[in-house]
């Protein structure tokens, strides 16, 4: 973009000096946005912004770009917290959904036991009828339903059987981001 | 050179005044926390900054501003703009997961419902 007869990007216009052929800014920083170079200017500085930029193969440049300005912007906006603000929302709408799920699953563990326990009495409530009628030829219906009690107490499914159905509580610790940085602590 | 210049002015290799802008959050116990801002923002910036913010809000933001510095050395194409893409993906999953758990359970209460009343009949 730099150079004799074209148009000087907006880095170089901004610091009133020629454009070269091989300007490291010219290729992210067009003339027809000067805003962008102006916040990320103001922000790091064009000198550390250079720096950076020549640090990174030239494939990387684009986006390296792109964060720095969205970074510039986020701390033009709040000054005292910048993108850390955003960062600190977010993980606390990630803790919500979290506890949201946790109390979701919770439920629908403890729907799954009550159908599992229904279904159980139901079944040995008809086994009784099969096994244990013919020696109780003038059984009421009081004596089934007392054997349906006992067979209700105690009884318990294991959970290992509904948990296979269902995500465990550790699928939700392994969508933790994994960053450098402690989630407890953003100043670590 | 007096040994009480607090990390910044040892870095910049000058005398600490008094009324150092720097001196209160950088301490001459931790000079990886000013070179590391420097690095990428520069002192002057810095400076600037904080000499823009009221004194009582200087503490949080240069703070901040050394996250997203480390943030950026550690990541110097995405930065703390990385953390931010991979916190709201982590939104979107587990959004869809737990409308999924939801729908899970209106399906297990309905089932729950009709097993109920087959019962009774």
């Amino acid at each position: 973009m730099g150079g004799p007869g074209s148009s000087p990007c907006a880095s170089c216009k901004l610091l009133r000096r020629r454009c070269a052929k091989d300007c490291v800014f010219a290729p992210y920083f067009p003339p027809d946005d000067p805003h962008k170079f102006a916040i990320v200017h103001k922000v790091f500085g064009a000198s550390n912004v250079s720096k950076m930029l020549q640090e990174l193969p030239v494939h990387q440049r684009a986006d390296a770009v792109n964060s720095l300005v969205f970074e510039a912007n986020a701390r033009a906006r709040d000054p005292v917290y910048g993108c850390v603000g955003a960062i600190s929302f977010l993980q606390n709408q990630v803790s919500q959904l979290q506890m949201q799920l946790a109390v979701a699953q919770t439920e629908i563990l403890c729907i799954q036991m009550q159908h599992e326990t229904t279904l159980q009495s139901h079944h040995q409530v008809l086994e009784l009828d099969q096994d244990d009628k013919a020696l109780l030829p003038h059984s009421s219906n009081n004596n089934i339903n007392n054997c349906n009690n006992s067979y209700n107490l105690g009884y318990a499914m294991s959970s290992g059987q509904l948990m296979s159905n269902f995500a465990s509580p550790s699928s939700i610790m392994q969508m933790q981001m994994q960053d450098p940085l402690k989630q407890e602590s953003l100043w670590t | 050179m007096n040994p009480k210049r607090c990390a910044a002015c040892k870095y910049l290799r000058r005398r600490c005044p008094k009324d150092c802008i720097f001196s209160p959050y950088f301490p001459p116990s931790d000079p990886d926390k000013f070179a590391c801002i420097h690095r990428i923002y520069g002192a002057g910036n810095v400076s600037k900054m904080l000499q823009q913010l009221p004194v009582q809000t200087r503490a949080e933001a240069v703070e901040s501003l050394s996250f997203e510095a480390k943030c950026r050395v550690e990541d110097p194409v995405y930065g703390c703009v990385g953390i931010i893409s991979l916190l709201q993906t982590q939104i979107q999953k587990t959004q869809t997961l737990l409308a999924r758990t939801q729908a899970q359970i209106a399906v297990a209460q309905a089932k729950h419902s009709q097993t109920q009343i087959s019962e009774f009949m």
